[in-house]
């Protein structure tokens, strides 16, 4: 058995050459971990590399398929942010204060994805506790993006979106509060869902702020993103945010064609609210002509601003990230980085009474969000102004000072999911956010991947 | 319903943050508190921009959902049978319901558990 290009295999291809048994599990696991320890040390996206439990993975995925096992991650090489637990393999939320920390079992997530044949590469990198930007005071370099290693990835799945990006893994587990899935796979040119909130289980992911945290995967396409959706959606008993989802495949429900859909363009959000670089309006104008083109009604839409839903958003995550982390700041604070405590010390100093108005708040604005799905059955913007940033030129207040066009959702509580739009002409990629109504996952899923067809914004990978 | 309005920007006086600090317990050093208070302006801004036009009577966003009553939990007494139903019934006639009702005990005690549906695994 060989593997062609096996490092840029879609989950979709892999599974498939593996099914039919033309694709080692075992090989493709042994390419890839070639290729980590070949290419990563431009990338440092992996915090660990677990090469001996993959293998180890892999062989049992192999002697599965020749048994007659068919799933469709059965082999498939996967790498998880490293705020994921793992039974047995470090889980450091990329900071010294969990530097030896050793978890018992694994996340529910994992625990579901190797069970469905899923062959864990490592951890990977992220912004410290899933918060802040790029660090340089912690004893992990921040990841760089592979398609111009002096930009930065997008926080905080830093490491998830530049391994796959790069080749290192053909998905990746996430997590987005605010942002977190969608800016990594928007700056570096690949596909991340974040799922409605509950549909996908949280327990053993360290978390951030648990109002707004949601965990999702990332991966080269929409259609590897609904396939890796597959075995992680579902309802968790022992996690009390997680609801029983729709029923169906969502892998099944992409392929159907998009006629006939509305699409509202949230134009005031990256013409006012943040406004876009001119070939990030270029990128929206040829993305609403393309859904056009694929039978879609496509009309402005609007909804509050971003500042409102932002505000929100910041206020809520900074005080419930300090008070996770209240008793720890106070005995081991030299030990965070810098970053981490300029954006975690505000939630110190909000009021009770300034929280519950922003919970309140975000009521309002769920219900507004909700009440454009009227109109809609999706909404697309620009998930980001532009391109990825120089790493050099990340403060570390941007949190509070830039606001993000990704929060609307995550405060909004909807799914939402950014696949690639496009290239500038310097080969950066654009990013294109699609947003949709709690449980339209499906729905984001379908218009992403069509989109992602007719536009072929799959052709291309960074040159490393 | 009265509204309440938005809290207005204050920046911080290094008096006024030291009380903050106290308050919250925190120990910082100078370069500590100035990253603070690089932050606090910017939080205090968002915080003022929070609109609080709510009225006072509607719900407050926190929800609590409790689990639907487990079938472990026992069910209300039902009210005592009039004694009268029971003594109408003859030894005769009770000795052999009982013995089905210990056949079916002891039955249902080696039955073993169910294994997990598919579908409420993964619940779709």
């Amino acid at each position: 058995m060989t593997a062609p290009r096996a490092p840029f295999l879609t989950i979709a291809e892999a599974g498939r050459l593996i099914a039919t048994k033309r694709l080692s599990p075992v090989e493709l696991a042994k390419e890839l971990l070639a290729r980590i320890e070949a290419i990563d040390p431009q990338l440092n996206s992996y915090l660990l590399v677990t090469e001996r439990q993959a293998l180890t993975a892999a062989r049992a995925a192999e002697r599965a398929v020749m048994a007659g096992r068919r799933t469709p991650l059965l082999g498939i090489p996967v790498a998880y942010k490293d705020i994921y637990e793992t039974a047995g393999v470090r889980t450091t939320a990329q900071s010294r204060i969990l530097a030896d920390n050793v978890p018992e079992h694994d996340a529910e997530t994992i625990r579901r994805l190797g069970a469905e044949g899923a062959v864990m590469l490592g951890k990977l990198a992220t912004h410290e506790f899933a918060i802040g930007g790029p660090a340089f005071d912690l004893p992990w370099p921040p990841a760089r993006n592979p398609w111009d290693t002096r930009r930065f990835t997008g926080g905080s799945s830093s490491g998830s979106g530049a391994a796959v990006a790069a080749g290192l893994a053909l998905g990746a587990l996430g997590s987005d509060t605010g942002g977190s899935i969608r800016l990594p796979a928007a700056y570096c040119g690949i596909a991340g869902i974040r799922p409605t909130p509950g549909l996908v289980s949280r327990r053993g992911v360290i978390p951030l702020a648990p109002s707004l945290d949601t965990a999702g995967p990332m991966a080269w396409t929409a259609m590897d993103c609904a396939i890796l959706l597959d075995a992680l959606a579902g309802h968790d008993p022992l996690d009390p945010a997680s609801v029983p989802g729709p029923p169906g495949s969502y892998a099944s429900a992409v392929a159907a064609p998009i006629r006939g859909l509305r699409v509202g363009v949230l134009r005031r959000f990256y013409e006012h609210d943040v406004p876009a670089a001119p070939e990030m309006l270029q990128m929206m104008s040829h993305a609403a002509a393309t859904l056009r083109g694929l039978g879609c009604r496509v009309e402005d839409a609007s909804l509050p601003s971003v500042q409102e839903y932002n505000a929100v958003g910041r206020v809520i995550i900074s005080a419930e990230a300090y008070a996770l982390h209240e008793a720890t700041l106070k005995t081991r604070l030299a030990d965070y980085s810098r970053v981490f405590r300029v954006r975690v010390l505000a939630g110190a100093l909000i009021r009770a009474a300034d929280y519950i108005a922003a919970q309140r708040r975000r009521a309002d604005l769920i219900a507004a969000t909700a009440q454009a799905f009227g109109r809609f059955d999706v909404l697309i913007t620009a998930p980001t102004a532009g391109t990825p940033p120089l790493l050099t030129e990340q403060r570390p207040d941007d949190g509070f000072s830039r606001p993000l066009l990704t929060t609307v959702a995550n405060v909004a509580a909807v799914p939402s999911m950014v696949v690639c739009g496009g290239f500038t002409p310097a080969g950066l990629p654009l990013g294109l956010e699609i947003i949709g109504p709690a449980w339209g996952d499906a729905t984001v899923l379908r218009v992403g991947h069509h989109f992602e067809q007719a536009a072929e914004t799959r052709t291309r990978r960074p040159e490393l | 319903m009265a509204a309440v309005p938005a809290m207005s920007v204050q920046t911080i006086s290094p008096g006024e943050m030291q009380l903050l600090l106290s308050r919250a317990g925190l120990i910082l050093n100078p370069g500590q508190v100035a990253d603070l208070v690089l932050a606090w302006r910017q939080v205090e801004v968002l915080i003022a921009s929070i609109r609080q036009d709510r009225p006072l009577a509607d719900d407050m966003a926190l929800a609590f959902r409790l689990p639907p009553p487990s079938t472990s939990v026992s069910p209300p007494v039902a009210p005592a049978r009039p004694a009268t139903k029971a003594k109408a019934k003859s030894p005769a006639q009770a000795k052999p319901k009982a013995k089905a009702k210990a056949k079916a005990k002891s039955a249902k005690r080696r039955t073993p558990p169910s294994p997990p549906r598919k579908g409420a695994r993964r619940g779709r």
